[in-house]
């Protein structure tokens, strides 16, 4: 596409990789060229760069869709996920998901991005509710210390919480940094 | 940009504007009619618009839609019209921003008799009428108006900036490192018509002005421009040859006798002492259409009858000056869309 085309979350393929333009504006100098000022998104690594195009540049646009599944099961090398609304399934190396595998449950809803038709990055509920399946014994009343211990939970996820929490409690884990935010009262 | 719209986000009340764009009009119209001027209203729909290398026109059917009232203005000049002066409704494609509109208003105006000085006064004077007129009708939340005005040779600017004396004439090759740089420091790539350099040197010239300019507008000037003093307009001056556009040459053959005027970091307006030799203009004209073909730009007729009657332009001096830019400047507002009567 044209530059002059170019607008908030169009989607632009770089270097083989995608990017989604995040902000961006329009200055032109007296009778000068007109400049695109953009900040831009890796939609794979989530880098943030700012890029300027010129006004006649001609950029590619990138072939990317996010779609919602839900997680079904691991074998190990790769992770099944199925498409809500056509139930196709579909595998994604484990190097993909990474970290986020640690928050994979049963039916968990996931947007997966594709890139050419192929998936290359998932996107996680900023916020999921995960039992604890074990722990040393809860302590009450002591929730003003901020003291914390380990707990497991129901996917193998090791993390602290505070002392008072016990197996079986629901908890709210915060998918970007892996933390306990609160027990789920039920 | 300014922060000069905080709480004025959606821009101001309906029969505000109404009432900004009545007072601004108004203090333009009384201002230039002071000064002897006489107005004119010149077709928005034209058969040739002036080629300038990224300014694209709108077509209209088989017509333009005016870029710029310059031509027509200046065929009055050339048949003894006197001084004139025009609010304009202009258009030019793909120019969408906080500070560009597709479609905007000039105040376009000549002096004849005229030279630089002149019209740089009258910058001044339409800047100081304008702010006064709208102030007194939008209480509490008008712009800042410019107290004073400096002047600042362009060249200088860019010298001192690029670390770099420029005489304003340099051929291609020699300003092809400065190029490299600032092109560097904005992290851009080269278009196709940037890897091999034209043959005609004249053309090469145009075109690593014109982009060097561009881009050091952009990384060097407006910061310049935003770390003057509040209250501070700012004249530049004395243009490099090569960016001359419709101006005349100065008699050193380096400069052209251009200048643009900036108040809050903005750019305002643009003037020139013109140039009055059709040859000469019609030579830039073509190539300005060399450099639009490389770019693959469309092709825009040669402004024939513009170019017949240029060698009767007597002696004479304009400026262009963007009527929506002023105005949300003497609303403080930092966008167009918050004080135009666009949208409706």
């Amino acid at each position: 596409m044209d530059v002059s085309e170019l607008k908030k979350n169009s989607k632009l393929e770089i270097e083989g990789q995608p990017w989604v333009v995040t902000d961006f504006q329009f200055v032109k100098p007296g009778k000068g060229q007109g400049l695109y000022k953009c900040k831009i998104r890796n939609m794979i690594t989530g880098a943030v760069i700012d890029r300027t195009w010129r006004s006649g540049e001609r950029l590619e646009t990138a072939d990317v869709e996010s779609r919602k599944f839900e997680y079904l099961f691991s074998t190990g090398d790769t992770f099944t996920f199925m498409d809500n609304e056509t139930y196709e399934q579909i595998e994604v190396r484990t190097e993909l998901v990474s970290d986020d595998s640690r928050f994979l449950m049963d039916n968990l809803g996931v947007d997966i991005l594709f890139y050419n038709q192929r998936p290359v990055g998932i996107s996680l509920p900023s916020h999921v509710t995960m039992e604890v399946s074990e722990c040393e014994p809860g302590v009450k009343g002591d929730t003003a210390t901020g003291a914390t211990k380990g707990a497991t939970l129901q996917t193998g996820y090791e993390l602290q919480v505070p002392l008072f929490i016990k197996v079986g409690d629901k908890l709210k884990i915060d998918t970007r940094t892996g933390s306990y935010v609160e027990r789920v009262n039920e | 940009m300014p922060p000069l719209d905080q709480g004025l986000d959606q821009g101001l009340s309906w029969p505000l504007r109404v009432e900004v764009w009545d007072a601004g009009l108004r203090a333009v119209r009384d201002q230039l009619r002071g000064f002897g001027l006489r107005e004119v209203s010149t077709p928005i729909r034209t058969g040739e618009v002036a080629l300038e290398p990224w300014i694209e026109p709108l077509r209209a059917g088989d017509l333009l839609l005016a870029t710029s009232p310059e031509l027509a203005m200046k065929r009055l000049l050339a048949r003894g019209c006197g001084s004139i002066f025009q609010v304009a409704h202009v258009f030019r494609a793909a120019e969408i921003g906080a500070r560009h509109s597709e479609e905007f208003h000039l105040i376009e105006w000549y002096r004849e008799p005229g030279d630089l000085p002149a019209v740089i006064a009258d910058v001044e004077a339409v800047v100081a009428a304008v702010f006064a007129a709208v102030t007194a009708v939008i209480d509490g939340h008008a712009g800042l108006a410019p107290r004073t005005w400096i002047r600042v040779e362009l060249l200088d600017l860019m010298g001192e900036t690029l670390g770099q004396q420029l005489a304003g004439n340099e051929d291609a090759q020699a300003i092809k490192p400065l190029l490299r740089r600032v092109r560097q420091d904005h992290g851009i790539g080269l278009l196709a018509g940037d890897e091999a350099p034209p043959d005609d040197p004249e053309l090469a010239r145009l075109l690593a002005w014109t982009e060097l300019f561009s881009l050091w507008s952009d990384h060097h000037l407006d910061p310049w421009l935003a770390r003057q003093p509040a209250g501070v307009g700012v004249h530049v001056v004395g243009f490099p040859a090569s960016l001359a556009a419709l101006s005349e040459a100065e008699p050193d053959g380096r400069k052209a006798a251009r200048f643009e005027s900036h108040v809050g970091g903005i750019e305002l307006a643009n003037g020139y002492r013109e140039l009055r030799d059709a040859r000469e203009q019609r030579r830039r004209f073509e190539l300005v259409a060399a450099m639009r073909a490389r770019y693959g730009q469309p092709r825009l007729a040669m402004p024939e009858a513009f170019l017949a009657e240029l060698d009767r332009l007597p002696p004479c001096a304009g400026v262009a000056l963007g009527l929506d830019r002023l105005l949300a400047l003497a609303c403080g507002c930092s966008r167009l869309d918050q004080v135009g009567l666009a949208g409706l």
